[in-house]
C-alpha cells in the first residue's frame, strides 16, 4: 500500500513538473518550428507543430543584408547593451562599495532612496525624457539609450553588488590596509578579484534589460541606422505582410544570445537577489 | 605595522573624514545619474503638465494652469484606461504570483532533472519581449493559429473562432495570460531560493508532532515566505501598472493607462496632457507606495 502510494505520487508530481515545463517553452517550440517551415506550412491550420520538410530559407533570409537589415540592428543593440553593461560595473561597484563599507551621513537615505526610484521609471519618464534628450541634441543617438538603461538598471546592480561585497570578510579588507594598501588598492586587488561571479552577474543582467528594452528604444530612436533589435523588428513586421518563417526566425536569433548569457549566470543571479551571496 | 592603540585620536578622525569624503566620492556618479535621469525629469513631468507643451523647442511653453487635468478628468476614455488597468494589473499580479510559488513548491521536490527544469522555465522571463510578442500573435492568430484550431475544431470547447487580437475582451485575456506566462519565472524564482533557505529542522520538528504536508506549508512555508511575496505583489503590481510594451506590441485594443499616455504623447503629440496623465499615475502610485510599502516591507 505504501509502496503503491510512492508510486501514485511521483506519477502525479511528474505529470505536473512535465505540465509546467511544457506548457512554459511551448511558444518557443512553436518559434523553433515555425522558423523551419515554408511559408505555406505555417499558413496552414492541418499542420502539425514541427515541419514536415525543415527549410532554412528564413535564417539565411533574416541573414542576408541585401534582404534584411538585421546585422545593422544586431551591432545596434550590441554596442548600447555592452558599453551599458561595461559603465553599470564600473559605477555600480563603486557605489555599491560605497554602500556597503564606508559610513556617512545621509547613506541609509540614499540606499532607500534608490530603491524608491525603482518604482518611478518606465512610462512616466517618457515625456520628461524625450523632451530632455531632444533638447540636449542627443535624440536618435546611442548615447541617449545608454544613459537611460544604465540608470533604470543601477538600482539592481548596487542591490546584487552591495549584498556580495558584504559577503566578503571585513577584516580582510582591515589586514590589507594595516598592510598600507589604500581603499581604491583594497577595491582593486582585494574586493574586485573576489567579487567576480557577483560582477559577471550584474553586467549580464544589465546587458540583458538593455538588448530587450522597447519602450524608450521606440520613443528616442528614429533612424533605421540607430535602431535596436526590438524596434527594429517591430517597425519592419508592422506592415502585415506575415512572413511567419522570417519573424520567427528573426525573433529566434535575437532571443539566443541573452538566453545563453544568462544561462551562464542563473544560479548566481538567484542568489544575487535574495539573501547576498550565491549558495550554488 | 600599526596596531589600533597606537593610533591617535587625531589620525583616527582623519580616517574617519578620509573615508566619508570616498563614501561621497564613489556614490557620486551614480547619484548624478540618478538625478539627471530620473528626480529631475520626475519634477520636470510635472512642471510640463501645467504647460501647453510647444512642439517646436524654439517656441516657449505656455502656462495653462489645470487645463490638461480638467481635460484629462474629464475625458471618459482615461477612466476607462484606468479601468482597464487595474483589472490587468490585479489578474496578473494575483496569477503570475500564485502560479510562480506552485512552480515553486512543485520544483523544491526531488525528482530527475530538475536543474534543468528550473532552468528551463526561466526561459520566458530571460527571452525579449518583441521574440514573444511575434510567436503569441501566431499563436493566438484568430484563421489559423493554434490556439482557435485546438479549441475549435479539435476539442470543441468554443463554438467559434475567437478575435484574439482585434476585440477587446479576448485581447485583454490575452495580454493577462501573456503576461502571467512571461512573468510567473520571476516569481518562481525569487520563491524557491527564499523557500530553500527554510531551515529544515522546523519540518522535522512538525513531522515528529505528526503535522502533514499541508500543515507544514500553512504553518512553517507559508509564514516565511510572507515577506518575499508581499514584496513580489508590491512590486509587480506597481510594474504592471506602468506596464506598456507587450500590451502595445501584442494588441491594440487594450487600452490601458501607459498606452493612452504614449498614444497621447507620440499620436497626437499632445506632451502637456500626456505628462499630465503620468502626473497622475505618479500621485497614485505614490500613494500606494507610502502606503503598501511601509505596511508590508516595513521601510
Amino acid at each position: 500500500m505504501v509502496t503503491n502510494n510512492r508510486v501514485l505520487n511521483r506519477a502525479i508530481l511528474y505529470t505536473l513538473v512535465t505540465l509546467t515545463v511544457v506548457t512554459t517553452i511551448f511558444p518557443f517550440l512553436v518559434m523553433l518550428g515555425t522558423a523551419l517551415k515554408t511559408n505555406e506550412e505555417a499558413l496552414s491550420v492541418s499542420a502539425g507543430l514541427w515541419p514536415k520538410q525543415i527549410t532554412l530559407e528564413h535564417f539565411r533570409d533574416v541573414l542576408d543584408p541585401e534582404k534584411f537589415p538585421y546585422w545593422t540592428y544586431f551591432k545596434n543593440s550590441f554596442i548600447t547593451s555592452y558599453v551599458t553593461a561595461l559603465l553599470a560595473v564600473v559605477i555600480g561597484t563603486m557605489g555599491a562599495y560605497s554602500f556597503a563599507r564606508l559610513e556617512y551621513p545621509g547613506r541609509g537615505a540614499f540606499q532607500k532612496g534608490v530603491m524608491l526610484i525603482y518604482m518611478f521609471s518606465g512610462v512616466l519618464l517618457l515625456v520628461p525624457l524625450y523632451q530632455m534628450v531632444t533638447a540636449a541634441g542627443l535624440y536618435d543617438t546611442k548615447l541617449a539609450l545608454i544613459i537611460t538603461y544604465l540608470v533604470i538598471t543601477m538600482p539592481v546592480s548596487l542591490y546584487m553588488l552591495g549584498n556580495y561585497f558584504r559577503t566578503i570578510p571585513e577584516s580582510l579588507e582591515e589586514a590589507s590596509m594595516i598592510d598600507g594598501l589604500n581603499r581604491f588598492q583594497v577595491i582593486y586587488k582585494i574586493v574586485l578579484p573576489l567579487s567576480m561571479p557577483a560582477i559577471a552577474t550584474v553586467f549580464i543582467y544589465v546587458f540583458m534589460i538593455a538588448w530587450n528594452e522597447y519602450l524608450f528604444a521606440s520613443v528616442l530612436i528614429t533612424s533605421e541606422e540607430n535602431m535596436t533589435l526590438p524596434i527594429g523588428l517591430s517597425r519592419l513586421f508592422y506592415t502585415k505582410h506575415y512572413v511567419w518563417g522570417r519573424m520567427m526566425a528573426a525573433s529566434l536569433l535575437t532571443a539566443i544570445p541573452v538566453v545563453l548569457m544568462f544561462a551562464l549566470v542563473e544560479r548566481y543571479f538567484r542568489g544575487g537577489l535574495t539573501d547576498g551571496g550565491e549558495k550554488g | 605595522m600599526i596596531g589600533e592603540n597606537s593610533m591617535t585620536k587625531q589620525k583616527k578622525s582623519r580616517f574617519k573624514a578620509q573615508e566619508e569624503r570616498l563614501g561621497y566620492l564613489l556614490i557620486a556618479p551614480a547619484f548624478l545619474l540618478i538625478a539627471v535621469v530620473i528626480l529631475y525629469p520626475v519634477v520636470y513631468n510635472i512642471w510640463l503638465s501645467f504647460h501647453k507643451v510647444s512642439l517646436n523647442p524654439k517656441r516657449p511653453d505656455i502656462f495653462i494652469a489645470f487645463e490638461n487635468y480638467t481635460a484629462l478628468l474629464s475625458d471618459p476614455k482615461f477612466w476607462d484606461s484606468l479601468q482597464v488597468t487595474l483589472i490587468y494589473t490585479v489578474i496578473t499580479v494575483a496569477g503570475a504570483t500564485l502560479v510562480g510559488l506552485g512552480a515553486a513548491l512543485l520544483l523544491n521536490k526531488a525528482f530527475k532533472g530538475r536543474a534543468l527544469a528550473r532552468t528551463v522555465i526561466l526561459l520566458p522571463y530571460v527571452a525579449p519581449v518583441i521574440s514573444l510578442v511575434f510567436v503569441w500573435q501566431y499563436m493566438f492568430n484568430p484563421v489559423y493559429g493554434i490556439v482557435n484550431v485546438t479549441l475549435v475544431d479539435k476539442l470543441g470547447w468554443l463554438g467559434e473562432r475567437v478575435d484574439w487580437l482585434d476585440s477587446a475582451t479576448p485581447a485583454l485575456i490575452l495580454v493577462i495570460i501573456f503576461d502571467i506566462w512571461r512573468l510567473f519565472p520571476f516569481s518562481f524564482m525569487m520563491i524557491l531560493a527564499k523557500i530553500q533557505s527554510i531551515d529544515t529542522s522546523l519540518y522535522e520538528a512538525a513531522e515528529m508532532d505528526g503535522a502533514g504536508g499541508w500543515r507544514k506549508f500553512w504553518h512553517i512555508t507559508l509564514p516565511e515566505l510572507q515577506f518575499v511575496i508581499g514584496s513580489l505583489v508590491i512590486l509587480r503590481f506597481i510594474w504592471n501598472f506602468y506596464k506598456f510594451d507587450e500590451i502595445y506590441l501584442l494588441t491594440k485594443q487594450v487600452p490601458v493607462v501607459s498606452v493612452y499616455a504614449y498614444e497621447t504623447a507620440f499620436t497626437t503629440f499632445d506632451h502637456g496632457l500626456a505628462a499630465a496623465i503620468t502626473a497622475t499615475l505618479f500621485v497614485l502610485v505614490m500613494v500606494f507606495v507610502l502606503t503598501a510599502v511601509r505596511k508590508v516591507l516595513k521601510w
